[in-house]
């Protein structure tokens, strides 16, 4: 037993990745009935939250800033190896993908009727290939993953889309695809110019700090432009809102959940791991780019006639608060732009449900066609005022924590203290001060959503409508628990990356002293 | 003992929580479970803060403050916990009292909703972030329960989701609320960026320490009292916040549509204690305005245009709850006027006062809705004290009360900070005054239009049933005589004052009738007492016996009485720049940029290029394996040369 037990530690990670890949494989084996298919994914994924609850509270230190659970195989040779490991910002991560697996197999059941095989499978393959991200410690893996995601992804859109699928699964493979491109690129160059002969993340973050000036700037530009595609951020982010539309609800859930935060993570990992130095030479225009998303996407959000549209700009636009956060370079901002991404990982998880559960029922996503449906779905009803509240960042939901600390960190950045301007407010001030706006019209477009959707005089022609099934209500609630819970007690996650970020910041720290 | 009942004073704030969770959870099924449970929360918690009052005010000294931690990143701690003291002790029971009221006459007034349970749970969680705001150490906490009462009130704004009017309240409600407190976030954030390292090893941003950070501050010159990031930028800043909760001037407009809820929630939400949280605020971050002149001059201006303001709104209009929404608006407006003119506990002595007279206006008006078969407008109304004895006294006391007759509590709360503003701001003074003409005139119109002369309307009007005449009484015995304890009158003098005060310590007041006397018959006692007795008489006047004022000003001044009828039409200039100018800007700026330029020229153009160069790439793209390898490899092989060679 105790054997067995030590064995798992000691291959926690590749297990984690191969159960998945095991659960596609059995799945491909199964009849092509939906609800076994479904139930058989379920508990795979339910073992993939007792994997990473066993993982966290375990053997994993969260003091330690260290990676955890190393494995380190050969692979091609002795320059790419399977390295797996997990930090704090990793395990956060894998843990929010741990508990959307479920809630999307929950959800994805009146999409799934047709082709339940090949749903499951993809929704199989891409966990993988997302945990996998996450674990992964070799560039070279890393990159791999990446890439991978991008096939169940398309089908999943392309298969099991609305009606303008093909146009949206496409859009989506040439903006990731050449975000690839570019992060291809850019590991090869920072391989080449190293010449460290690995890519071992660990051992190229150190090479990468010490490559000639030039060589750093260009592989921190593509690196940042693969990441920023996939956050996503102006001018980039056209693939979402048509994404988001076509996509079927769970593949929605999945995207906003936990695909967009591959770009945060990535940033996080190698932006600011890699390439310190380069982070702090632009740090102001990240911030800039950081105001116009916020901003920018909540404009866009005002002018739309789609729900599935007004939650994907909510996204970019909260989604540029990670980016503010890092471009803080403070130990708030850095917290603040990891708790944000959790968060808002829950929260648009949610909301797309929520906007599922209304197209299922009345095939139309105009908000123009709604209105008074809260006489005939109530629970709906609640669910949304709730989760709303929880995009607006209301104080006590999870959404108020993240952006709250970059809002202090970005205010009191030692950094942007460098940068006075004519109005006696630093250059991260003015942007907290736009940045603010953004509250303001986030509460604007969400309530306004919910008046147009939920209130005013019934129409008559939903009458027929039923409010929330159970297994609806299983996925909202859990959902939207977390979001109560992390934000009443946020030091339940927080202490979680602490001290990577914490060690991050310091590593940035320095580099800022010595400039 | 004592010791023990004012550590457990969370649970005050605890149970109401506990008990909107139990009713939502699992007793929304049954609604005397759910009215107990609201109830009896809320009895429970009224009992245990006026033994709590009592203890503060048997030694006022003995402040208790415990805090938690709740995160922190770096060395940013933000802490949430409980702050006993006089304040918070009175407002407790404030709070409680009137809750517990408004509670009882919920019942009888939502009796037939369907969604009685409902209500309760959402009365039992805004008592549980207001007693969180109350019970705040720090301006952070304050934050946080100050959105959460902000959300009880959209939440019950639109209980009657289904009416048009109130979608459009409750949404206009929250928004301009989170324009108060974008502006409240932003003076936070400039108070702890610029004198953080001050609050190291204390807890951040609480009330006790406000004061001595912000003296250390100007101290060591580390804020400035006037400047871009100063004292007056901070406090203008927080002050945005109760500007928009508390309804003041130009953020006024979300609080007379918010009476489209339900009446219990418009008497306890918004007349009695939450717009009061402005008022609150303020006075708990008093050091920050106390040191910056520019701020107290705003704050006293705009309470002071606020006040006669809305005083001049309220004349016209014939719905009944917006009149009295307008009239808390107006008394609002003095609460701020007296902090801003650094009459402490005048502002807050008022804010009590209010509280109590005016919840019990809105149930009085509840109760003539109810009666008259939910009609509102006063022109249908009249003669209904022949068949409202109860409701119809009760209403005299709040009118007496609020317009100032002598003794009743309004009078002294009113009369304190009318002498303060004569003492320190004339022209403030005689505003003040000019609205207690105006307050005595439209309380008047108003009880005239409703009880008296002969009923107007279709309905068969009755006096209403005990749960809702019994909280109209209860709560007419604070309203005439708790302003004694702020009057000369009572063995040793102003109680209040030298409960609740800042900075210096009032121990010893003048008292007896001689004093009063000698206080009442000086100018600034005496045009108040005549503001009252003019507008009453005028509306005698107008409305019992006919005089042609009113046609008069129709007709010959109708410019004025449009402006008072359409409220300055403030709502009309915001709706035109919302929809004529920041919408369609909006509208303009996302297609130009992603429709036209990121999808249209960056997306769709670079297609184009791809298409055209394929056009020109056909002669080289051949189709054979063998030249894309070699391609590849050659270009792979120069830049490993290249790259060589610069390591080399």
């Amino acid at each position: 037993m105790e054997f067995l037990m030590n064995f798992y530690l000691h291959h926690a990670l590749s297990i984690l990745l191969i159960v998945p890949l095991l659960g596609a494989l059995i799945i491909a084996f199964l009849p092509d009935k939906e609800p076994i298919c479904r139930i058989l994914s379920l508990i795979f994924s339910l073992d993939i939250l007792l994997q990473a609850f066993l993982i966290i509270f375990s053997k994993f230190d969260p003091g330690l800033t260290a990676l955890q659970y190393v494995e380190n195989y050969r692979w091609f040779g002795d320059t790419i190896r399977i390295k797996l490991a997990v930090d704090g910002l990793s395990i956060t991560m894998v843990l929010l993908m741990a508990i959307l697996l479920p809630v999307t197999i929950i959800a994805s059941e009146p999409i799934a009727k047709s082709k339940p095989k090949l749903y499951y499978s993809l929704l199989m393959i891409l966990t993988t290939s997302v945990m996998g991200v996450f674990v992964a410690q070799d560039l070279f893996l890393f990159f791999l993953l990446w890439e991978l995601e991008l096939v169940p992804m398309y089908f999943l859109i392309a298969v099991w889309g609305g009606l303008n699928k093909e146009y949206a699964a496409l859009k989506f493979l040439i903006y990731t695809f050449i975000a690839g491109a570019c992060m291809f690129a850019a590991v090869l160059l920072l391989f080449f110019s190293s010449g460290a002969n690995t890519f071992d993340m660990e051992v190229l973050s150190q090479y990468a700090k010490s490559l000639p000036h030039f060589y750093q700037m260009f592989c921190f530009v593509l690196f940042f432009l693969c990441f920023i595609i996939k956050l996503p951020s102006f001018p980039f982010h056209t693939w979402l809102p048509d994404a988001h539309v076509e996509a079927p609800t769970p593949i929605s859930m999945l995207l906003a959940g936990i695909l967009l935060k591959m770009g945060g993570y990535g940033i996080y990992r190698i932006c600011v791991g890699f390439f310190p130095n380069i982070l702090v030479e632009l740090a102001l225009w990240i911030a800039v780019l950081a105001v116009v998303n916020i901003i920018g996407a909540a404009v866009a959000c005002l002018v739309q006639d789609d729900m599935k549209r007004v939650i994907a700009y909510s996204s970019i636009s909260h989604m540029g608060f990670v980016l503010l956060g890092v471009a803080s370079l403070t130990a708030a901002g850095f917290s603040g732009g990891i708790f944000q991404m959790f968060s808002h990982g829950l929260i648009s998880a949610a909301l797309f449900m929520l906007v599922g559960t209304l197209y299922e029922r009345t095939h139309t996503r105009q908000i123009s066609d709604y209105g008074g449906m809260t006489k005939y779905m109530p629970k709906c009803f609640y669910l949304f005022t709730l989760a709303s509240m929880a995009n607006l960042a209301l104080p006590a939901l999870s959404g108020f924590v993240g952006e709250s600390l970059v809002f202090y960190g970005a205010f009191s950045s030692d950094f942007f203290g460098n940068f006075p301007t004519r109005f006696h407010f630093n250059f991260g001030q003015i942007c907290v001060l736009f940045s603010a706006l953004g509250v303001i019209l986030t509460a604007g477009y969400m309530l306004w959503l919910l008046q147009r959707v939920f209130m005013g005089p019934e129409n008559l022609k939903w009458s027929k409508l039923t409010d929330l099934r159970t297994s609806e209500l299983v996925v909202l609630v859990s959902l939207l628990v977390l979001v109560i819970l992390y934000g009443v007690y946020p030091v339940s996650l927080s202490e979680l990356y602490e001290p990577s970020s914490t060690a991050l910041v310091e590593s940035v720290g320095k580099i800022i002293g010595k400039s | 003992m004592s010791d023990l009942l004012i550590k457990t004073s969370w649970i005050i704030a605890a149970v109401p929580l506990i008990s909107a969770l139990l009713i939502i959870l699992f007793f929304n099924f049954s609604r005397k479970i759910s009215a107990f449970l609201s109830i009896g929360a809320v009895a429970y918690g009224l009992i245990h803060s006026i033994l709590i009052l009592y203890l503060s005010y048997k030694d006022p000294h003995h402040v208790l403050e415990i805090n938690y931690p709740w995160i922190s990143a770096g060395t940013f701690k933000l802490f949430v916990g409980y702050l006993v003291d006089p304040l918070c002790a009175m407002m407790l029971v404030v709070v409680c009292a009137v809750s517990f009221f408004v509670q009882i006459y919920t019942h009888g007034y939502m009796k037939e909703d369907p969604n009685y349970s409902k209500f309760y749970a959402y009365l039992s969680l805004f008592t549980f972030s207001m007693l969180g705001l109350v019970f705040s150490t720090n301006l952070f906490q304050s934050y946080i329960f100050w959105e959460l009462v902000g959300v009880c009130s959209y939440l019950l704004i639109g209980f009657w989701w289904y009416k048009p009017s109130a979608a459009n309240a409750c949404t206009k409600a929250f928004i301009v609320n989170r324009i108060g407190d974008a502006g409240l976030l932003i003076g936070l954030l400039i108070l702890y960026f610029s004198t953080q390292n001050l609050w190291q090893d204390k807890i951040t941003l609480s009330f006790n320490e406000l004061k001595n950070v912000l003296d250390t501050a100007l101290r060591w010159d580390i804020l400035p009292v006037v400047g871009i990031i100063s004292i007056t930028t901070i406090a203008l800043f927080v002050f945005l916040g109760p500007m928009a909760k508390s309804a003041q001037f130009p953020l006024h407009v979300w609080l007379p549509d918010a009476m489209e809820g339900p009446t219990p929630i418009s008497a306890l939400i918004h007349a009695a204690t939450m717009v009061a949280a402005g008022v609150y605020l303020i006075a708990r971050s008093y050091p920050l305005y106390e040191l910056s002149p520019i701020a107290m001059n705003t704050v006293a201006w705009v309470g002071g245009i606020t006040a006669i303001f809305a005083a001049t709104i309220a004349l016209s209009q014939f719905d009944i709850k917006r009149a009295l929404a307008y009239s808390t608006c107006s008394q609002l407006g003095y609460m701020v006027m007296a902090l801003g003119l650094g009459a402490y506990s005048a502002g807050l002595f008022h804010l009590m006062t209010h509280a109590f007279f005016k919840a019990m206006l809105f149930l009085c008006s509840g109760s003539v809705i109810v009666a008259c078969h939910h009609e509102q407008d006063m022109r249908h109304m009249g003669g209904l004290k022949k068949f409202m004895p109860i409701t119809s006294l009760t209403c005299l006391i709040g009118v007496l009360a609020i317009s100032g007759f002598p003794f009743m509590s309004g009078f002294w709360s009113k009369d304190m900070i009318l002498a303060v503003a004569w003492e320190h701001n004339k022209p403030l003074f005689v505003i003040g005054s000019l609205t207690a003409m105006l307050t005595a005139f439209y309380m008047f119109r108003l009880y005239f239009m409703t009880f008296s002369g002969e009923y107007r309307g279709h309905a068969h009007p009755h006096e209403t049933t005990l749960a809702i005449t019994v909280p109209l009484i209860s709560l007419a015995i604070p309203s005439i005589f708790i302003g004694l304890i702020g009057s000369p009158l009572i063995p040793g003098g102003d109680k209040f004052s030298s409960f609740i005060s800042y900075g210096e310590h009032h121990a010893h007041h003048e008292w007896g009738l001689n004093v009063f006397i000698k206080e009442f018959l000086t100018i600034q006692g005496m045009i108040p007492f005549f503001a009252f007795l003019i507008g009453t008489t005028l509306a005698w006047l107008v409305y019992r016996k006919n005089l042609g004022l009113n046609t008069f000003i129709k007709n010959r001044l109708s410019v004025f009485y449009k402006l008072s009828f359409n409220k300055w039409y403030i709502d009309e200039v915001y709706f035109w720049g919302l929809n004529k100018l920041i919408l369609p800007f909006y509208k303009f700026s996302w297609s130009i940029i992603d429709k036209v330029i990121v999808d249209g020229v960056f997306v769709n153009g670079s297609a184009r290029v791809v298409s055209i160069v394929g056009g020109g790439l056909r002669y080289i793209e051949t189709g054979r394996g063998q030249l894309y390898v070699l391609v590849i490899f050659s270009s792979v092989f120069f830049a490993i040369l290249f790259l060589l060679s610069k390591g080399g």
